[in-house]
């Protein structure tokens, strides 16, 4: 219990800044089918399952408390996608930081492999689930600032357009085609530029936005 | 957003330098070696950029600039590298370097090709049987140790290098301890031994420092300050403080063959080939009529200067008459000037000559003290650079033929490439018993050698260095790793030389595990010098920080020294071959300079400045010249000298002395990497073997030859549309110079 309100102090100082609208929508959530296939609304499509070196539960650390997750903040791991071009894996110290302190877990395999990594001093040779083009560069800070912090929607939302509800999966896995397609069509909506008024604005469509 | 590395809460967190680069080791090095190219979304291929417990300023995506220098030529300009993910990307200059003013030239950005090129020598080689083999480190140690035994074979043992400073220098200079070598060689194919020799005589010191900025107007014989200088960066910094001044700087730019600061300048002359001497004599002469010019010079050199008249040196230069009392009036009017000599007048058996006919003219017109000083002296004069020669080279060659030599340890040099075929030192090098190379890549001299070794690039090593042209102040600029080794099994040529020195001396090495500690506590030791207040460990993170440590050192007056008239003596006029009736001017490129940089590919697409001509060679010749010929562009050219021939296609440009042809320096490499290697030809190959009579340096551009055309013709690749920029119609009204009058056309007055 007291480590658990340790994370919560530590999510509640991350979070500082960050406000969080209650509703989630369950529309960024929508799943595509087999490998390579779409949905009716031609783009989503699932990609394989990528085996990594600890089949990190991203259920148990940001899904909802109903389903047994500590509803822990994307930002809170994925630290750098508000403020890099690329979201990054949280440094191994960051999962020691809570981990040393988790007694209760200690002997489980996943948490004992990450614990030898840390002994070793040797970085987790984590697999990379949605690897763009070389030719694109897509900036994760822009989208952050524009819909979680102007707009307010939730992390697990927001991240979610792209990501699809990776709060209820255990590894993460593509469910989203990110084709060239996919994106436009989402800077070709009307979203709103902030929470509160009803300006809306669209997102960029010059080709070096994405291409330099 | 340039962020700098090494700050003091790094410091404070325990992590240094070397810890940050173990703890991005892994992702680094993965990502480096990974393949690249996917062109559609991938899962599960590609590993992501994973840390330890990196430093908190250290954001995957965004760079860190650390401070280091450049090491592609000897201006030692002050870098920043951006490092991102553990890679370096790109390089950038320091602004705390006074040499590089926060710039890099083109040829300092490519530098980081040779990082990543995929022909870096990956492990240590051993010749059997006359091919290169792979072998360890552990043998190539035991072998190098052994080095001594070869006394019996040849009492000299040498290291052989290219220019090198700061505590490699001291390393080197310490090597007759280790046994390993007796001596230590330094060789530089573009050597500037001739200027040094003559300012010594002249002004008392080897190196002047010639003030471009406090000068109204420069006149320059050959030196190309802009491109292929001592210190082009800082110089063109300075350049531009000259043209922006309220009276507009001038630059008169006088050569056989149009150089990058040829092209600048105001007025361009050309001059025969090795006449430079002649026109300044002449030039002296016309300021001797001025009564305040005439005092500064002894009855002897009045004397000595009294038969070049107007008509003489415009017959012997074949620079208009009328412009010698028009330049000489340009340079009273526009006091204080600055005259600067380059390599075309080195180049010659009266090389020294030339030189000191030139350095008159600031005597003459009292420069000194103006726009002419010399450096302080440097606090660590050990430190100080070895610039290098030919003639020692020359030396050393001949003991080599003569079996004097027992083993050889090569560095940072490639005098297979650069030597002329008269030398045969490839040949002779075979007969040293043991020589052994450090290399990044497989160059023709390492071809050669019985030990190839595989060296760091000069991102992954640390080092200091010290320009021989200093700016503002004394700089000892500090190089250090901007990335982990690509190649595990590449090591520092100061790790190897220490090894060997600890070896031979333990008690006085044994407390320095590499050359990093080495380094770090020769600088620590500097402190006193610096920032005595600060603590050891601090000032070493505030030194790798800053890149520099810097001295501001008042420049000094040059000393009056009486020399003789004999000094400015210029030859009788020579006559010509009529077998060779061609000047050979191998050209220096600012981006290839000797040859070092034909390995990168960006400087082999980056065009040559006055030609856009890429990944080539070419034969510059005048258009009068190609009409006597019979010659058109891409027609190619045997350009033949008593030594041996070339071929190259001809380029047609107005920018050349009609007697003579240039062919660019850098090309037609035998073995260097796959961009270096077929592209162009090499003229070191069919050099002349004439020496400046004074120093016995190589003369460069006093190789005649002949020229003969062969009935095929290719294109060029070049940049440039057609040379004909006219295109057949009349785009741009054009005028020749001779019927412009200049006194009202440009913002200068030459009368
Ligand atoms: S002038 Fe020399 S040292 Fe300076 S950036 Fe260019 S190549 Fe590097």
């Amino acid at each position: 219990m007291k480590t658990f309100s340790r994370i919560v102090l530590c999510l509640a100082a991350t979070l500082a800044g960050v406000s969080a609208a209650p509703v989630v929508s369950a529309d960024a959530f929508v799943q595509g089918g087999p490998i390579g296939s779409q949905t009716s609304d031609g783009y989503n499509a699932l990609g394989p399952v990528v085996t990594q070196p600890i089949e990190f539960p991203h259920n148990r650390h940001a899904g909802t408390r109903a389903n047994g997750g500590m509803e822990i903040d994307c930002l809170y791991c994925h630290t750098y996608a508000r403020r890099s071009a690329v979201s990054g894996i949280p440094r191994l110290s960051k999962c020691i930081g809570c981990h040393n302190m988790i007694e209760s877990v200690k002997e489980k395999p996943r948490i004992k492999t990450l614990l030898a990594y840390w002994d070793r001093r040797e970085a987790i040779p984590w697999k990379k689930v949605h690897d763009l083009p070389d030719f694109v560069r897509f900036n994760h800070e822009r989208h952050i600032q524009r819909f979680i912090f102007d707009q307010g929607r939730p992390s697990r939302e927001a991240c979610g357009y792209c990501h699809g509800d990776v709060a209820s999966m255990t590894t993460a896995r593509r469910v989203k085609a990110i084709s060239m397609g996919w994106c436009v069509s989402c800077h070709e909506k009307e979203h709103r530029i902030d929470a509160v008024s009803f300006k809306t604005g669209h997102g960029p469509n010059d080709c070096w936005q994405c291409h330099h | 957003m340039i962020r700098f590395g090494m700050t003091a809460n790094s410091v404070a967190s325990g992590v240094n330098r070397r810890d940050f680069l173990n703890l991005v080791g892994l992702g680094g090095t993965a990502s480096v070696l990974a393949g690249c190219g996917n062109t559609s979304i991938e899962s599960g291929v590609e590993l992501v950029q994973s840390y330890v417990q990196p430093e908190t300023f250290v954001v995957p995506g965004v760079g860190v600039y650390y401070a280091s220098t450049c090491t592609q030529c000897g201006s030692a300009c002050g870098i920043m590298g951006k490092v991102r993910e553990g890679r370096i990307l790109k390089l950038e200059g320091n602004p705390q370097s006074a040499i590089s003013g926060g710039k890099i030239c083109g040829l300092g950005q490519a530098g980081i090709q040779g990082h990543y090129s995929p022909d870096r020598l990956k492990t240590p080689m051993l010749k059997e049987n006359g091919v290169l083999k792979a072998t360890t480190w552990e043998k190539a140690m035991s072998l190098l140790s052994g080095t001594v035994s070869f006394t019996a074979q040849g009492p000299r043992r040498v290291v052989l290098t290219g220019p090198t400073s700061g505590h490699l220098q001291i390393l080197l200079k310490a090597m007759p301890q280790s046994g390993a070598a007796t001596d230590h060689v330094v060789y530089d194919s573009l050597s500037t031994a001739v200027a040094a020799s003559v300012n010594l005589k002249m002004f008392g010191v080897e190196q002047t420092v010639g003030l471009i900025d406090k000068a109204g107007l420069v006149l320059s014989f050959g030196n190309d300050f802009l491109g292929a200088g001592d210190s082009p960066v800082a110089a063109a910094r300075q350049y531009a403080r000259f043209r922006k001044a309220e009276r507009r700087g001038i630059l008169i730019q006088i050569e056989p063959k149009m150089t990058l600061t040829g092209a600048n300048a105001d007025r361009w002359v050309v001059i025969a080939p090795g006449t430079e001497g002649v026109l300044a004599l002449g030039l002296v002469r016309e300021l001797l009529q001025r009564k305040e010019f005439a005092n500064n010079l002894s009855p002897n050199l009045i004397a000595a200067v009294e038969p070049y008249n107007q008509t003489e040196v415009s017959h012997i230069t074949g620079v208009r008459g009328d412009l010698i009392p028009r330049i000489a009036a340009t340079l009273w009017e526009h006091s204080p000037s600055l005259v600067l000599a380059g390599r075309y007048p080195q180049g010659h058996a009266h090389g020294s000559h030339n030189m000191a006919a030139i350095a008159l003219l600031n005597v003459v017109l009292q420069n000194q003290g103006k726009t002419l000083w010399r450096e302080a002296e440097l606090p660590f004069p050990q430190m100080a650079p070895a610039l290098g020669n030919f003639k020692s080279l020359r030396q050393l060659n001949t003991q080599m033929a003569a079996g004097d030599v027992g083993s050889m340890l090569i560095y940072g040099t490639n005098p297979v490439y650069s030597t002329p075929d008269f030398m045969r030192f490839a040949d002779n090098l075979q007969k040293v018993p043991f020589k052994a190379a450090w290399v990044t890549e497989l160059d023709e001299t390492a071809m050669h050698c019985d030990l190839v070794l595989p060296l760091m690039s000069p991102l992954e090593d640390f080092g200091t260095h010290v320009a021989a042209a200093q700016s503002d102040g004394m700089e000892i600029s500090i190089q250090q790793p901007l990335m982990e080794k690509l190649h595990p099994e590449a090591r520092s040529f100061g790790d190897s030389l220490l090894e060997l020195l600890k070896q031979a001396k333990p008690e006085s090495y044994k407390s320095f595990p590499d050359y990093y500690a080495y380094l770090k506590s020769a600088v620590v030791n500097a402190k006193p010098a610096f920032d005595p207040k600060v603590e050891d460990e601090e000032f070493w993170e505030n030194t790798l920080s800053a890149g520099v440590l810097r001295r501001p050192a008042a420049l000094l007056p040059l000393p009056a020294i009486e020399f003789s008239a004999d000094l400015v003596r210029q030859p009788l006029r020579e006559s010509r071959d009529a077998a060779y009736p061609f000047v050979l001017i191998p050209a220096v490129r600012p981006s290839m300079r000797d040859g070092k940089a034909a390995n990168l590919s960006w400087l082999q697409e980056s065009p040559d400045p006055l030609t856009t001509v890429v990944w080539d060679s070419w034969a510059e010749i005048h258009p009068s010249t190609a009409k006597q010929l019979q010659v058109n562009e891409g027609d190619v050219l045997v350009i033949k000298s008593a030594q041996g021939s070339i071929r190259a296609k001809a380029y047609l440009i107005p920018g050349i002395h009609p007697g003579s042809v240039a062919v660019p320096i850098g090309q037609g490499h035998e073995s260097y990497g796959r961009y270096a290697t077929n592209v162009g030809v090499n003229p070191f190959k069919i050099l002349d073997p004439i020496f400046d009579e004074e120093t016995g340096e190589l003369a460069l551009y006093a190789t005649r030859v002949a020229i003969m055309k062969t009935d095929q013709n290719e294109r060029f690749t070049k940049d440039e549309g057609a040379t004909n920029l006219q295109q057949g119609r009349k785009l741009v009204a054009t005028l020749a110079a001779d019927q412009v009058d200049l006194a009202k056309e440009t913002p200068f007055v030459i009368r």
